[in-house]
């Protein structure tokens, strides 16, 4: 028997609350598109709201079921939009953060963004899970729909070039 | 794909670091770089705008009542909840449709038990009550012959009595010959049987029939009496009615049989052997040597035996036609009130009984049909679910 997420909106507020941004920002990383971005992060939102009372805590926890949503609505998102049209890569606006921040550490950033936009879409994407998602290595496999040892295995490997990436000269 | 590799020692650490960054809790210092990238990705994470905030939190609100985003639904997402419900459900439905069918119609349900129009019936009983009921009045004339023929399947061609595969067209024919036969089970109460029997032999005399032969029997758990009779066709029907009122028809069987073939192969043979019994005369009559005198008679007495023969055979063929045969049995196992009077509580058990078992043959039958349709809507769900989940990996990878 499924134990549904508390219907009550004040738990579901304090879900959005929680997560919002750094769904937002999951979403972001997937998508490349802050326009998509923000729709599918409204969709995950809406989805989840109206099937709040499927959720089950067996399953996992309130978070990485939010980020399964998104996950899916992201993808669907990334095949209609291979439907349409090639994929435009927006731009960073990067120069504006530098602008705020230290010169250092606007460079450090700028960098780690961009080795993590040169990652391949799956390393990517669980590190935008774990990173920005906060997800255990249990929820990120939940969430993927893979073994918990071999999320780890995909987990570390895409830190690893990641690392690399930004060691690697510009 | 699942991988059970086992996690190398650094990974195990590098991943309880990256663990431990998330949270806030401090790193080992030769892993600070790890910790370094964890803030710097986080610190690099696109910020949501003031706008998207306010809209997620006004449709938080509200319950999302507005109008959904402009991220189009995929398609499924709609479609698949009604297939979820409308394939099990119309499956439902057309199972309970062909169990309704196959347990009501006919040729279902029990053999025993049949009301009047039992489904044991080979053909309809329906032979028209103006039947000439003098066979010797009936002629085979050349239409009737090819109709007969193509009604038959070519059967009177041959000259065999084969049974009539449409009956109406069979029927429709007044010069047709149709032998009957009727096999009655009434049921009546135990006690009854012995003036049910004399109900059947007055019925019979009223129509004017034959009593061939009766038995009755009796021993300590039933009653049974046992009639070969022969009845007029032309009131077959009406009299068939009559005996019908005398109790519980448990059984009802007819057979109906087109020997009109036969009839024309004997009327046949028999005008042949009288014309050539003509020619025999006249050939007598100008014999001139007592040879051919002899020879002449021999040939006769001949003629005169296949006459006979075909004669006789044409009366047995004739009367086969105008009385039909009826067999009835008069059983008397039931319990009182199965035979007729007032609706009992009896009678409310055997219903209620009747019912259940009607109502487990539906369900049975609808499970039958029902399961497989279920297995294959399972699997239809899940290959759909699987050719999505596939789908969406694909558009991951091609990004």
């Amino acid at each position: 028997m499924a134990e549904p997420l508390d219907t009550a909106p004040a738990s579901f507020d304090a879900l959005y609350r929680e997560s919002a941004r750094d769904l937002h920002a999951y979403v972001r990383t997937l998508l490349h598109d802050e326009a998509s971005a923000e729709d599918v992060t409204a969709l995950a939102f809406e989805r989840a709201y109206r099937r709040r009372k499927t959720f089950d805590i067996r399953r996992g926890s309130q978070r990485a079921w939010l980020f399964g949503i998104a996950r899916n609505a992201a993808l669907d998102e990334l095949r209609r939009r291979r439907r349409i049209a090639p994929l435009v890569t927006e731009l960073e606006d990067q120069h504006v953060h530098a602008l705020d921040e230290q010169a250092e550490q606007s460079l450090r950033r700028a960098a780690v963004r961009t080795a993590l936009d040169a990652l391949e879409p799956r390393d990517r994407e669980i590190v935008a899970l774990k990173f920005h998602g906060g997800l255990s290595n249990a929820e990120l496999a939940a969430v993927i729909g893979t073994s918990e040892s071999n999320a780890g295995t995909r987990l570390h490997r895409a830190v690893t070039k990641l690392r690399e990436a930004c060691h690697a000269p510009s | 794909m699942r991988h059970r590799e086992p996690l190398s020692p650094e990974a195990v650490r590098d991943l309880e670091a990256i663990d431990r960054a998330l949270a806030g809790e401090p790193v080992e210092y030769e892993l600070r770089e790890i910790e370094d990238l964890v803030r710097d990705v986080r610190a690099s994470a696109p910020e949501m705008s003031p706008a998207l905030t306010a809209r997620l939190e006004r449709e938080i609100e509200s319950g999302f009542a507005s109008t959904p985003s402009s991220v189009s639904e995929p398609k499924r997402t709609w479609a698949l909840p009604r297939l979820r419900v409308l394939v099990p459900a119309a499956g439902t439905v057309a199972a309970v449709l062909v169990a309704l069918v196959l347990v009501t119609g006919p040729g279902g349900g029990s053999d025993e038990g049949a009301v009047v129009n039992a489904s044991r019936e080979t053909t309809k009983p329906t032979a028209p009550a103006s039947d000439p009921p003098n066979a010797d009045t009936a002629t085979a004339d050349p239409s009737f012959q090819k109709d007969l023929e193509r009604s038959s399947g070519g059967a009177a061609a041959t000259g065999s009595a084969g049974v009539v595969p449409d009956p109406d067209a069979v029927l429709a024919s007044r010069n047709r010959k149709v032998e009957r036969r009727v096999s009655l089970v009434l049921q009546t109460e135990r006690g009854k049987v012995a003036s049910t029997a004399d109900d059947v032999i007055g019925t019979v005399d009223r129509f004017r029939g034959i009593v061939a032969s009766s038995s009755i029997s009796s021993d300590d758990q039933s009653s049974e009496a046992v009639f070969d009779l022969r009845i007029p066709t032309a009131k077959l029907d009406a009299a068939l009615a009559a005996l019908s009122k005398l109790g519980h028809v448990a059984e009802r069987r007819q057979d109906l049989q087109d020997i009109t073939s036969s009839v024309s192969s004997a009327r046949e043979r028999r005008d042949d052997a009288r014309a050539e019994r003509r020619g025999l005369l006249r050939a007598l009559g100008r014999a001139t040597t007592q040879a051919q005198i002899e020879s002449l008679r021999a040939r006769l007495r001949l003629v005169r035996s296949q006459i006979s023969s075909a004669q006789a055979q044409l009366s047995s063929l004739n009367r086969r036609a105008s009385l039909s045969t009826v067999s009835v049995t008069v059983r008397g196992d039931g319990k009182p009130g199965e035979g007729g009077g007032a609706w009992s509580l009896g009678d409310a058990g055997g219903d209620a009984v009747r019912a259940l078992e009607v109502i487990a043959g539906v369900a049975l039958i609808t499970l039958a049909v029902a399961l497989p349709l279920a297995l294959l809507g399972g699997v239809i769900l899940f290959g759909s679910h699987l050719a999505r989940a596939r789908r969406r990996e694909n558009a991951l990878d091609a990004t």
